[in-house]
Formats: C-alpha cells, structure tokens, sequence
C-alpha cells in the first residue's frame, strides 16, 4: 500500500514517529469529545457509544479512539465498501459519506451510523477520519432478517462538495422514529469530522505530509512488529475451548467454539457456530475481526497500538452463513451479544497456553433495556436504550472487577440525573448483587440490578444472558461459576421472551450475570472472606457453603 | 507597621516564605523543614525566622508586620495520594450505596485486563442507604426517613468514622432533605465532619458529585486539624492579618473557607506554582512552558500556551472525579523523597512511597534505611556529598551508599549503576507525566521550555529535557520557592457561580440580572473582607449555555450592565458564533439554553516585582566556588565538575557542561554537552550546544 511514498520516505527518528502516533491519538481523541459534547441524544452526549478513527488512503485504521472496540468492525468495512462503489477519481474536498448497512455498507449492525470523510492535502487523499455513532432508534423492530431491522443505508455522499444533501437526509429521517435526534447527532457527526480533517491537515503542514504518511506507515509495522513479538513469546500448540450462548430471545441454546493455534509469531483463530438464526444475533465477519483482535490485543500486549498494523498476524475464520459469519439477509442487531460470548471463548482456550495473562469467564454479555413509548405532549416518539455492566473474570492474582463493562464494549450509564429528566422513568435501584461474584481463591466481579419504574406506558425489550438452567459464565482452574443473569417482574408485569408492555407505576429490574472465579475457592484467604461477608459482597449462607466461612457473632 | 506581604508554600518536605516589602520592593526568600507530623509548625517557625530576618527588632511580635499572608499547601494532595484521608461514612438515597464503586461502569483500563480501579474511599459497609426521594421537577416522591437517618449516624459513630458524606438524588435541586440529614447525623454524631452534595458541587450528574463530596468528607478533618493548629500559632507570632490559603485554579480564600472545602484546594500547591512560573516565563520572554515541579513527596507538570494555563471544571485527581475549578495540572506520585526498591518481578522501581521530611532520606541519618531518590543524588555526588541547604544541614553519604548497596546486591548490579538507574527510572516517569500534558493533547514538547523549580526540578530537569528532545530549561533565581513567590505574584481571585436552567429568551432576563446580581453582592462582600479598594475591584462574567437537548456547554462572555432582551439577545449571536467555533455548525431555530452563570472577582494588589539587572561579561570563572568529582552515565565514570555559586552568578555568565550549580534551596545539574547562561532576571538557561 502507498508504495508511491516509498521513494520520498523521509528518514524518521523514532521521537518523531511518536510524537505522530501521539498526534494521530489525540485527533481521535479529540474528534470523539466533539462528537460527544455536540450531540443531543443519551447514548451519545452520556454514554459516549461512538467511536473515531483515522484510515490511511489505503482504507486501513491509522488509529482508533479508545471508545467501543466493536465499533472496529464497522471502520474496517466502510472504507473499502465507500471505494468499491464511488470512484476515488470522483471524490472532492467535502464529501462526506454515510452508510450503515451489514452487507453493503462494511457496518455490524443498522444502529451504527458512520460518517467518513476523505481528507485532502495538497489536492489528494492524504487519510480519512471516520466516526461512528450509535443512533438509538430503529426500536420495536422484528429481527427474523435486517429488511426487519431499519434502514438499510450502502455508503452514499451525505454531503457534496460541503453541500448537504438535503433528500438523502430527509429519506434517513423519515425512516427514523426519533427524527429530531437523529438530526443533530448527524450534525455532531459532521463536527467531529471537520475537527478531523483540521486537526490531520494541521498535521500535515507541521511535519510535511510524506512524514505524517511514512510515519503512519511505520506505526503499522511497529504494531505488526510488537504483536509478533508478543505471540512468539507464548508457547505454541493448538487449544480448544467449547461453550454455550442463550439469550431470551432464542429458545434453544447455541454450541460455539474455538480453536487457537499459535506458530512462531502468528496466531489462527478457527471458530465454529450453527447455521444463523432468524434472529438478530448473529455476527458479520468484520464483527468477528474487531472481537478477535480486541482479545488478542489485551492477552498479548494491551499497549500495542490500535491500528491495522496488529492484525496482520492473525488469521481468523469462521464458516460462511453460521451465527459467526453471518450472509445476506440474516439479521445482527443484538451481535454484541454474540460478540461478548466470542470474547470469552477465546480467553478460554488461551487460558490452557498462557493462564497468567487471561481472566475466568466475564459476564459474558452487554445487557441492555431498550425503552419506547410515546409522549403525551405531542405524540412524537421516544427511545431509550442503554447497556449495563457486569461482572468481570477473576484473574490470576486478584478478583475480577465489579459491575463494569467487559470486552469490545466500554459505554457510561447514564446519570440518573440525566435519564429522569428525559424520559418517563424512574430509577429505583442500581446496585451490586451479593453472592454473584463466581467463589475461588479470586472472586469473581460482581453482577448489577437496574430497577426501573415506568412513570408512563411503554414498551421496554431487553437482551441478558447466561440464565438460570441455560449457561453459566465458567471459572477457571477450580473457580466456580459467576451468578446468573436474571429478569425481575413487579406486580403485573410479565415477559414474552425479551420483551414487555409497561403500564405506568409498574416495575421490573435486570439482573447482570456475575464473572467466574480464579483457583479454587478453598484456597482464598480467610481474611478476604471475612472482608468480603462483613461488606456484604457475599451473604453468610454462600460464605458457610462456599467457604465454609462461618458468620462471626452479631 | 504592616508592610509585608508574606508567601508561604508548605511541601512534603521543606516550608518555603517568600516575603515582599510593599514599600521597597524588597525580596527575601528562608526555606526550613516541614514537619509532616503538624505542618503548622514548620510553617509558624518559617514565619517567625523569616520576618525576623527581615524586621529584627520585632521582638515578640514578629509577624505584625505582615499585611497580607498567602498559604499554598499539598496537605489535601498529600492526604489523597497516600490515602491518608480519615475513616468515612456515606449516607445517601436508598438503591444508591455502590453508585460510589460503580461509578460510570466503565473498566479502568480499555485492553488492559489487570488494571484496577482507584480503591473505594467509604467501604462498602460504611455506606448507608436511607429512604428518601427527590423528583428532578424538585418534587418529592418518597419523604425523608428521619428514623433511618439516625440509625445510620448511630452506626457510622459506632464504627468510628471521622467525617460522613451526604449526597441524595437531587439534592442541588431541592437541598431540604440534605440539610435535615445533616442536621440528624450532626447531632448524632456531633465530632464528625460532615458535609453534602448541595454545598460542596451544586451540580447534576449523580456521580460526580457523590465522588466530589466523599473526597471532601475523607480529607475534611485532616485539613481542619491543620488550620485549626495554624491559625492560633499565627496568632501568637502576632499577626493579625487574615491568613489566605490557595485553591486549585489558582485563586485565594480565606482559612475557614478552606477549612469546609478541602476538595477544592487539592491542587493548591501545584497551582500557586504555575502561576509563579505564568509570571517569571512572561518577563522572561518564553510564555510557552512546561512547568516541571518536583517537590520531595509528588511532582507536578503543566503547560502553558501563550503563557496561559487552560482551566477545567471537572477533573479525575489520583483516579476520583473531583467538580471544581482547577488549572490543568498533572501529579504524579515520586519526588526527591521517593523510596527505590526492587519489586517482586525483580524490577527496580521508584515510588511512590516516600520517605518524606521525616525521616527524610537515608543521608539525613534521621532513621531511615530505604534508598531515596535524594540518596542516589548525594551518591552521585550530583547533591553536594557533605550538606544541604547552603551548609545548614549535614549529609551523611556513607550511610546513602550503604543502602543502595544493599539494592545492588539485590539487582546483581554496581552501586553507581544502582544509583543512576533509580534516577533513570524516575527521568523516564517524569517524561511520561509530561507526555500526557503535552503530546497526548496534540503539543509537541520540542516547542516548549521546561520550566524546573521545587526543590528538586533543576536536579532532574536537564536529563528530563534531553530525554523529550527539550531544547531549553530555564530555572528561575528562586526555584525552590517559587511556589511561595507566586502567591505574591499573583492578583487575588474568586469565583462565584449559580446553575440556573433556563431558556434564552426575553422573559429570562430579570432573572439572569437577578442571579447576577446575587452573584456580585458575594464578590463585594469577599472585596470588603479582603480590603480591595473600589478602584482595584474587577468583575467578569459568563454564561455556561447550550442547545436544549445537549449536555455539554460553552462560555460565552456576558457585558457589565444590566442583563435585557436586548443583552440576551446578543449572548444569542456569540454562543451561535462560539458553536459554530467549536463545532463548525449552527443549530438555526433550535432552542438555547443558560445553564451556569459565572463571575470572576479579581482583586488587584501590589505586586512583588521582579528587577532586570544590568548585562556583565560573559565569563563566569568568578562564580566557581570549588569543584568536585561527578558521576556522569555519559562518562560511565566520575568527572572533575566545577561547582558555580548561583549567588555570583552575573547577568551575561555563560559556562559550559558538565557544571553543578549550587545554592540554598536547589542544586542544578548542567549536562556535557549543554550550554548555562544568566539572563538579567538571574534566570538560568540552558540550552542544548548543537
């Protein structure tokens, strides 16, 4: 790629060559902020579920913000899906592209909108910044195939030339159910693109171009270069680990499973699943790819940096038309769920190559509650939607976390403060939940309960897993299983598989699954039990029975 | 007569008093021990000898010519870092009482899969949940249980804590429910410090401000007890102007302000620093800077563009959340008094256990037997190997020597290689906190000057620079007070702020006008309680606004006057013009709304001026006071190095590598291969010889 730069290459000294990569970092960084701040919905201005990364001409990740790891798979579609179907020749200083779609677009789900902009210097496409925004819509849909699950959108220009593209825009926001915000997380997209290409051209005027390109070209070897580096020093062989996925809105179980091989410097991941469901659980290949290299990225070396150049060691293969390589038309909007699992079936099998570096099974999903309703003042539409942490594996020498988010997603919750303000909902609990934490010499992270108070009739849909009778999120090395995720129903409240009617003043909480546990539990020391009794992490009867921890005098 | 306008920075290890005649102009600068035990001794000790130095004939009134006391303190920095804070308690809203651990649920670390979280400051059982309920609207849905409120206060005294939090759901909105609880626990509980969301960040996002207020509870009474000892103390030396302590961004308040609101002067210290370094870079010609101050217990880095430091509202000190206005300021843990040791890896590491001003390093043969920073210095005769402080304290480098030996042994390694090795491992930390104020937010540190003061930034500051490719560190005549010299620098400064949500529109404007009336009724009365004359009174404005619908706002200035259509109009046009700044678009048509109305009261005073001395030859032989053999790493060997006296140094001296220059407050190291030059303000500068 970019073999016309060779020649003209400057001869780079490795401060400047990180003080680029520093400088490729912060205009993600700073791009995602301006997203953030400028955007009007939930997910976006509190949760900061969205992304930003900068692509090379050549269509690969320059660097990637350290926002949502799952947004990766929609980046490393879209650029290639954008040039596969308008000429570059074509493309002029201003065009902006947008696209979301899982088979023509490069996305992983319909939700997530990316914007991508080609950024000129010296009249030629010297990078592109692209952002990405989960726009919390297309709610209340069937997920038998995507034509069920929103608007389709293949990359197509947004804006020309600078000149929004006001038909396009009104044919997107037609088929949105909240409009209004849709409308203006566009906006801040488009802001976070502008600061992008400002930033980048900055860049460029500072160092000279060819030395910003030749140094993001050897910030992808240097990747390449510390990911082979980090293989080789594991032991090589082949391992394999099986596993269960549920999920309620499915209802049977899902067999999957990994093997890794790991040779000299590389590594192969060969996955097995069922054929896709009609359901929107399934997984577009690029959805694989952003999973497989998030976990091989922290199990090797979480410094190494987040562009393309780490992937180049990997080889990660799955069956055409199965749940992990979904085709045209399966649907893919619940695909994080699939992806968490996917997570931690790898951890699984590199916990037989390198048990040090890994962590027991996490919560192994993204629960989420998506709530709609209507508003009474004038009867437009709104959706919530947002995810919950859970617990995270054990590690070798220490507990896993409690309640947070785990693997390729990382989004805030929203402040209560935010979230009452907004919708007709009241939160009643967010808390921990005793005895979830998986027992072994290292406990596993905590699972959470949300409580929520509908002050208004809706609609609310859920996705947990790893329930009771179903699956359970596994210890290692004689570490027991973490609890299960859970729906609690108030009075009157009743699900039909995900999803439920809320009537106003009705109740009902999600349960997050608790992570697996380190070692066996008879080998943890008795004072941490005693630490964690006396906070109440665990009741006395699951400290008498795990740990034959007896409750000291009241 | 009162004539004296006296600074004081208390550090870790040293209390430093800058003392400036407000008639003269007069400079005087004394340096003495802290007593981390109970800093106010040092402090009253460094006051008394210092004003005698300078009004001999005071008696036993020695500080009653003071006419203006400036504190900055790291005692609320120190307390967090170390986690020294006291046993606290939280009370708040039932369902709520892991909101603290949880946070934003968000891990600590994207990809790194070992990374914890900063530990939680109230243990979990500690924390307690009471029925109640506030509604955003500021209704109540669940009345407070009064009953419940005291149980808790009962079992929180039981369990023996110091101080308790309070934070409900809404309590910046309608605050009964936190003053009734308040109230409860007080009476329950009647020692401990207690204090709550409304009054200590009156602002929304649940979390936050719960982080904020726990961090005020948890060092509460270690910044109490201490102004409850300095102030009597004062006193006693006869002072009777009223003590003033340093916040984070930079302003001053009174000792009982501070007292209530330790959370806001959590970068006290740091900040007096950057605001002596703002003054000496501008009359030095380099408004670009990084400051570089590094103290015996912690170090701090910031950056200034144009000779401004940028100002956050909201920022994550040592790993909490803290909402207050702070300078953006990065700590790290290590300084001159960090202990090296070997880890369980087998790595040598630096920090951030310090051995602090007592025992002090292993060299002030004080106790300690744990290697300091300081010790590998004297070792390498980098620190003068037989006393510090200009003669005043003796140093034993045997003993120093001993005990880097025993790390040696431990590494397989030699002792001068120990002993440059820790200096290594704290260059390369160093270089990292400057990285992430600079490279990470897009500046490049090679069109910056490093700025090095504190006792022990000139020491490391030469190898820091070449480490980030710096081309020039300036040390100022002062460094190790500089922090104390810039409380003398500096205007005297408040800020005051209301949140009010509302629409920007005409039928706003009465109460905007009325806010801000509110607000500058608070400046006039903090302008009395200083004494600023009507003259040196300055008062700016703004308003925090934003589209309705987003979470995040932008300042937009706000004229003198009254506040009428006419004016919120024009605040229409310039939050538009500032948006499409920002964000490059406009929302046309779309809702505005005010958010947070802010004033900055600025208190104009005398200030300590620095002088320009007349330029003299070049050559700086007369300087050289003796010499003495230098471990260098670039010589793998001791080298014959002259010693300069700072205090001959001439304005116009230039002098080349490998160079110590000594003097009462600091050393500086100049490297082979840099060039030293004294510039009339008797900074020193030295430049890397291409």
């Amino acid at each position: 790629m970019n073999d016309m730069l060779a020649p003209a290459a400057p001869l780079l000294d490795p401060i400047t060559v990180e003080v680029i990569g520093a400088s490729l970092s912060s205009i993600v960084e700073e791009t995602g902020e301006a997203l953030i701040r400028a955007s009007y919905s939930t997910n976006i201005k509190e949760r900061r579920d969205c992304s930003t990364a900068l692509f090379n001409a050549a269509g690969y990740t320059l660097c990637q913000a350290e926002h949502i790891p799952i947004h990766l798979g929609s980046f490393i579609g879209i650029v290639p899906h954008i040039m596969k179907l308008h000429p570059v020749g074509d493309m002029r200083p201003g065009d902006v592209f947008v696209g979301n779609d899982a088979y023509a677009g490069g996305g992983t789900h319909l939700p997530d909108i990316v914007l991508a902009e080609p950024i000129f210097v010296d009249g030629k496409i010297a990078a592109w910044t692209v952002n990405l925004a989960h726009h919390s819509d297309f709610a209340d849909r069937g997920h038998a195939h995507i034509y069920q699950e929103g608007l389709r959108i293949p990359p197509v220009r947004l804006y020309r030339e600078g000149a929004l593209q006001k038909d396009i825009q009104d044919l997107i926001l037609l088929n949105c159910q909240v409009p209004r915000e849709r409308l203006s997380d566009l906006r801040a997209q488009m802001a976070a693109n502008r600061v992008g290409v400002r930033r980048f051209q900055a860049l460029c005027a500072k160092y000279g171009t060819a030395t910003v390109l030749a140094a993001g070209e050897r910030l992808l070897d240097y990747a390449e270069r510390k990911m082979r580096a980090g293989i080789a020093a594991m032991p090589d062989g082949t391992w394999r680990f099986d596993d269960l996925f549920d999920s309620p809105e499915i209802a049977e179980n899902l067999p999957l499973s990994v093997e890794v091989t790991i040779k000299g410097d590389s590594m192969s991941l060969h996955f097995e699943a069922p054929d896709q469901l009609r359901a929107g659980l399934n997984m577009t290949y690029t959805a694989l790819l952003a999973t497989a290299y998030y976990v091989v990225k922290s199990v090797v070396d979480p410094t190494i940096l987040p562009n393309s150049g780490l992937a180049r060691p990997l080889t990660v293969t799955a069956r055409a038309g199965s749940v992990l390589n979904c085709v045209h038309p399966a649907a893919v909007n619940g695909r994080v769920q699939t992806c968490q699992r996917v997570s931690d079936l790898i951890l699984g099998a590199l916990a037989q190559a390198v048990p040090e570096r890994v962590t027991a099974c996490s919560n192994s999903c993204c629960s989420v509650a998506t709530f709609i309703g209507t508003r009474k003042d004038d009867g437009s539409i709104w959706v919530y939607l947002e995810t919950m942490g859970g617990g995270a594996g054990a590690r070798a020498h220490k507990d896993g976390l409690d309640g947070v988010h785990v693997h390729v997603t990382n989004t805030s919750n929203l402040p209560v403060e935010a979230l009452e303000i907004e919708y007709p909902l009241t939160l009643m609990r967010y808390e921990l939940v005793a005895d979830s934490g998986g027992a072994g010499t290292y406990r596993g992270g905590m699972g959470m309960r949300r409580m929520y108070r509908a002050d208004a009739d809706c609609r609310v849909r859920v996705d947990v897993s790893r329930l009771a009778g179903r699956s359970s999120s596994w210890g290692l090395f004689g570490g027991a299983a973490g609890g299960h995720g859970a729906i609690e129903c108030g009075p009157g409240v009743v699900f039909d598989h995900d999803s439920a009617v809320l009537k106003a003043g009705q109740w009902f909480a999600l349960v997050s699954p608790g992570a697996g546990g380190y070692g066996p539990a008879s080998a943890r020391d008795a004072e941490t039990v005693a630490r964690d009794l006396a906070c109440g992490a665990i009741s006395p009867a699951f400290a008498k029975e795990t740990y034959h921890e007896t409750c000291p005098p009241a | 007569m009162a004539q004296w306008r006296v600074g004081v920075d208390s550090g870790g290890t040293f209390t430093d008093v800058c003392l400036f005649n407000e008639n003269d102009g007069r400079i005087e600068v004394w340096k003495v021990s802290s007593t981390p035990d109970d800093p106010s001794r040092g402090i009253a000790q460094g006051v008394e000898e210092g004003m005698l130095l300078v009004t001999p004939d005071a008696g036993a009134s020695p500080a009653a010519a003071v006419s203006y006391f400036g504190h900055g303190t790291t005692v609320a920095t120190n307390a967090l870092i170390q986690h020294r804070g006291v046993k606290t308690g939280l009370v708040t809203t039932d369902g709520f009482r892991d909101l603290l651990e949880i946070g934003r649920q968000k891990r600590p670390d994207l990809y790194d899969m070992q990374a914890d979280k900063p530990p939680t400051l109230v243990a979990r059982d500690l924390r307690h949940e009471v029925p109640e309920r506030v509604r955003h609207d500021g209704t109540i849905d669940t009345a407070l249980d009064e009953d419940a409120v005291r149980r808790a206060g009962r079992a929180l005294k039981d369990a023996g804590v110091m101080a308790i939090a309070v934070s409900f759901l809404y309590g910046f909105i309608r605050p009964e429910h936190e003053r009734r609880a308040m109230e409860i626990l007080h009476e329950e509980h009647p020692d401990a410090f207690i204090c709550a969301g409304h009054d200590v960040a009156p602002e929304f996002r649940e979390y936050e401000r719960l982080s904020t207020v726990v961090l005020n509870a948890y060092l509460g009474p270690v910044m109490r007890s201490y102004i409850n000892r300095l102030t009597p103390r004062l006193e006693a030396l006869g002072m009777t102007a009223t003590p003033h302590l340093t916040q984070s961004n930079g302003g001053v308040i009174g000792f009982s302000a501070a007292a209530d609101m330790p959370v806001r002067t959590v970068l006290s210290g740091p900040s007096t620093g950057v605001v002596g370094a703002q003054a000496i870079g501008a009359l030095a010609g380099f408004p670009d800077l990084i400051t570089f101050d590094m103290g015996g217990t912690s170090t701090d880095v910031a950056l200034l563009k144009g000779g401004v430091c940028k100002m956050t509202s909201e920022a994550v000190v040592h790993g909490y959340p803290i909402k207050a206005p702070m300078l953006d300021i990065h700590t790290v843990g290590a300084g001159g008094g960090s202990i090296a040791f070997v880890d369980v890896g087998g790595l040598l590491k630096v920090g951030p256990r310090s051995c602090g001003a007592d025992p002090g390093p292993v060299c002030y043969d004080r106790g300690s037997t744990e290697p300091a920073t300081t010790d590998a210095n004297v070792v390498l005769q980098t620190l003068n190997p037989d006393y510090l402080l200009g003669g005043r304290m003796a140093v034993r480098k045997d003993l120093a020597k001993a005990s880097i030996a025993r790390l040696a042994d431990q590494l397989g390694l030699g002792v001068m290689e120990t002993a440059q090795g820790i200096i290594s491992v704290v260059t390369a930390n160093m270089a990292r906190a400057i990285r992430v104020i600079s490279i990470q937010r897009g500046h490049d540190p090679r069109d910056y000057t490093l700025m090095a003061f504190g006792g022990a930034g000139p020491l490391h500051a030469a190898r820091l620079a070449r480490e980030l490719d710096m081309k020039r560190v300036l040390v100022p005549r002062n460094p190790g007070i500089l922090c104390a010299m810039g409380l003398l620098l500096t205007d005297l400064r408040a800020d005051f702020a209301a949140t009010r949500l509302m629409p920007l529109a005409a039928s706003s404007a009465a109460d905007v006008s009325a806010a801000f009336s509110g607000l500058t009724e608070r400046a006039e009365a903090w302008f009395v309680h200083e004494g600023i004359s009507t003259e040196n009174r300055h008062l700016t404005r703004t308003a925090d606004m934003r589209y309705s619908g987003q979470n995040y706002e932008l300042a937009v200035p706000v004229p003198e006057g009254q506040v009428t259509p006419a004016v919120l109009d024009a605040l229409a046009v310039d939050f538009a013009e500032a948006h499409r700044q920002r964000y490059g678009f406009v929302a046309e048509g779309e809702a505005v709304q005010l958010v947070t109305l802010r004033l900055e009261a600025t208190g104009r005073v005398r200030k300590a001026e620095l002088r320009a001395y007349p330029m003299e030859a070049p050559d700086a032989s007369a300087a050289i006071t003796g010499a003495r053999k230098v471990w260098f790493p670039e010589a793998g060997d001791f080298m014959d190095t002259p010693i300069y006296s700072r205090d001959l140094l001439k304005p116009g001296n230039v002098f080349t590598g490998p160079a110590i220059v000594e003097q009462m407050d600091t050393t500086t190291v100049v490297l082979p291969s840099m060039e030293a030059r004294v510039d009339v303000y008797l900074n020193l500068i030295l430049e890397v010889v291409a």
